[in-house]
């Protein structure tokens, strides 16, 4: 059955590869389904997962975005008042009668720093849906 | 030349859906590797009821992988290489690294179902060579498998088992040696050349 001489060896070789190829190794029935159903169960957690992630860093941004411009507008109020006078009046340089009103609009709610923390909600808000508008469905997606 | 060329614009093509994630194609792919992965399992000494596992999660890796897949290695030998790897991190999450280095029980090997041996030779011959092969260290068995089933370079067998191209001449050689002294001792030392 099995070569016999040392010189024989390929033939040796040609039967326990033959022999090999031949086994077919016992699945499991139905493995293809249940490694189908797997695939798309890990798909729908890891779209799941980005997206809650993409909600939650959008939160924190505008969050942290926020506070920032309150924190600058309690110790820093008078230099972002300033600033914002600043561009004010260099719009109001270039002489759109609309820009003339925006100082007295300022002066008005310098005394108020409330008005920008409310300001600031707002544009954080506008900033996170800016985002995601633009890019939300792109790393939704993903 | 032109059936080659076309034959490679086909799998480009497959290659290209499984890459998308399409999942008629990855079905495709898993009934047409699953059971070298179940082989390389069973083999590497996982038991029954952890093979499943292993193997799912062998696929899982192929399909989350396949975006890097950069095709210098066969589709073939790359998820040999995750599934060898996940067997064996199995067993060593699990404290069971030794098994790769003894040799299998007897008893399991005897008594494990077998697959229809369409024997080229003859059925008696495929089946007693193939209970042979269980026999051996699990390394060498891996190493025999892989050159004569699986028909991989040296080059791809250490690429898989992650050894280096001498260790896998010293695990083939010393496989096909004892398998020699295994059936000779099985079918009388007149039929086998034990050198």
């Amino acid at each position: 059955m099995f070569p016999a001489d040392k010189s024989d060896n390929g033939k040796f070789d040609e039967i326990l590869k033959q022999s090999l190829q031949s086994y077919s190794e016992p699945v499991p029935s139905g493995f293809n389904e249940r490694m189908l159903s797997r695939i798309k169960q890990a798909e729908q957690q890891r779209v799941l997962a980005r997206i809650i992630l993409q909600e939650r860093l959008s939160l924190a941004g505008s969050i942290v975005l926020g506070a920032a411009v309150l924190v600058l507008m309690t110790i820093f109020p008078g230099a972002v008042i300033s600033f914002l006078k600043g561009v004010a009046v260099s719009l109001t340089e270039q002489g759109s009668a609309f820009m003339n009103e925006v100082p007295q609009v300022i002066g008005v709610v310098r005394n108020g720093w409330q008005f920008f923390a409310i300001f600031a909600g707002i544009l954080g808000f506008v900033i996170y849906s800016f985002l995601d508008l633009l890019i939300g469905d792109r790393l939704r997606a993903r | 030349m032109s059936i080659k060329i076309w034959q490679k614009g086909q799998n480009d093509e497959w290659l290209g859906l499984l890459r998308s994630g399409n999942h008629k194609a990855f079905g495709q792919f898993i009934d047409k590797y699953k059971e070298t992965v179940f082989l390389c399992c069973r083999r590497l000494g996982l038991r029954e009821d952890e093979i499943e596992d292993v193997a799912s999660e062998t696929f899982l890796a192929a399909y989350n992988g396949l975006g890097r897949y950069s095709g210098r290695a066969g589709l073939g030998t790359w998820l040999w290489s995750i599934a060898y790897r996940q067997a064996v991190n199995y067993l060593r999450k699990n404290r069971r690294q030794w098994q790769l280095e003894a040799e299998p029980e007897k008893l399991i090997a005897g008594s494990r179902e077998k697959g229809p041996a369409e024997a080229i030779q003859d059925k008696e011959t495929g089946k007693i060579i193939w209970e042979a092969v269980e026999q051996l260290p699990r390394l060498w068995a891996m190493a025999i498998i892989l050159f004569y089933r699986e028909e991989k370079s040296i080059a791809d067998i250490a690429k898989i088992m992650q050894m280096s191209k001498n260790t896998v001449k010293t695990n083939l050689f010393r496989g096909r040696e004892r398998l020699k002294q295994i059936l000779a001792a099985a079918l009388g030392e007149d039929n086998v050349s034990s050198r």
